[in-house]
């Protein structure tokens, strides 16, 4: 049996920070696929949108959004993470400066609307933290 | 059998989403593997890896992770079961699960409750082939078995 093909690693919780957002599309997918791959190696994996990352939550937003020339849309590898087990947090705080009301912009697939002490509390008690 | 190009195999069970199949073994484990539906949908498959044999998975953790270049996730798993083997061919060379989804399993695995139990919630014969074809015809999903 060749080991290296198969998986054997412990359940670990991951918290992946997402700051980036449609003005840099090309660091809009990774993430999620990243997560997606997480969560299905039984990891408990939350991804937290925070700073321009906000957007990406935006109703309208990464439904017309690409990382790459013809790829997938950003919305499909969010919809993706989530059906892998991802949950996704949206940072509250942030919400007030790109005006997006948390009542009527964000888009259904948004797990959480919390404030940075959750964020916090996730970075403090999480066995890895990532940031994009 | 097909439907939108898509193979259909009136002999094994599908899971509701019609994204895995699992075929009942004589020894009374049972073998599972991806659909025509779901490596379609996931595109050329460049990684797959399989739980250890020996470890025991629930129902709802993944059997196996499988990568393609724009997919990522779990092979679901619906049914409490212990991983016994992995198919070292599809281990080594994950887009045999593109060219022959059927034949090229991914893990045999044994039922904690037995085989009845595991596959009772599972859909079979021409309960499944409407589903998986109303799928299809849903997400216009048209099937490819050639992409290596």
């Amino acid at each position: 049996m060749n080991d290296d093909l198969y998986l054997d690693n412990d359940e670990q919780s991951v918290i992946i920070v997402m700051t980036s957002g449609p003005s840099t599309p090309e660091r809009c997918a990774t993430p999620f696929y990243l997560g997606s791959i997480l969560s299905s190696m039984d990891a408990e994996v939350r991804i937290f949108f925070t700073m321009e990352g906000v957007r990406l939550c935006q109703r309208g937003v990464p439904e017309n959004l690409q990382a790459m020339e013809g790829g997938k849309y950003v919305i499909e590898f969010m919809r993706d993470a989530r059906s892998a087990g991802v949950e996704l947090h949206l940072c509250s705080p942030a919400l007030p400066g790109y005006e997006i009301d948390p009542e009527r912009d964000i888009i259904d697939e948004v797990d959480e609307v919390s404030g940075g002490g959750v964020l916090a509390d996730l970075i403090l008690s999480s066995d890895k933290v990532i940031t994009f | 059998m097909e439907c939108n190009g898509c193979e259909f195999r009136p002999e094994l069970y599908y899971d509701e989403g019609y994204q895995i199949w699992v075929r009942r073994e004589e020894d009374g484990t049972l073998t599972v593997g991806m659909t025509d539906l779901s490596q379609t949908i996931a595109g050329k498959i460049l990684t797959l890896r399989v739980r250890r044999p020996g470890t025991r998975r629930p129902s709802g953790k993944p059997v196996a992770t499988i990568e393609s270049g724009k997919w990522a996730g779990p092979v679901p798993n619906v049914f409490d079961c212990e991983i016994l083997e992995g198919n070292e061919e599809a281990l080594e060379d994950p887009s045999l699960l593109n060219i022959e989804p059927y034949d090229a399993w991914i893990a045999r695995v044994s039922p904690v409750n037995g085989a009845d139990a595991a596959l009772a919630d599972l859909k079979v014969g021409e309960e499944a082939r409407e589903g998986y074809c109303q799928r299809a015809r849903d997400e216009d999903i048209h099937c490819e078995r050639n992409i290596r």
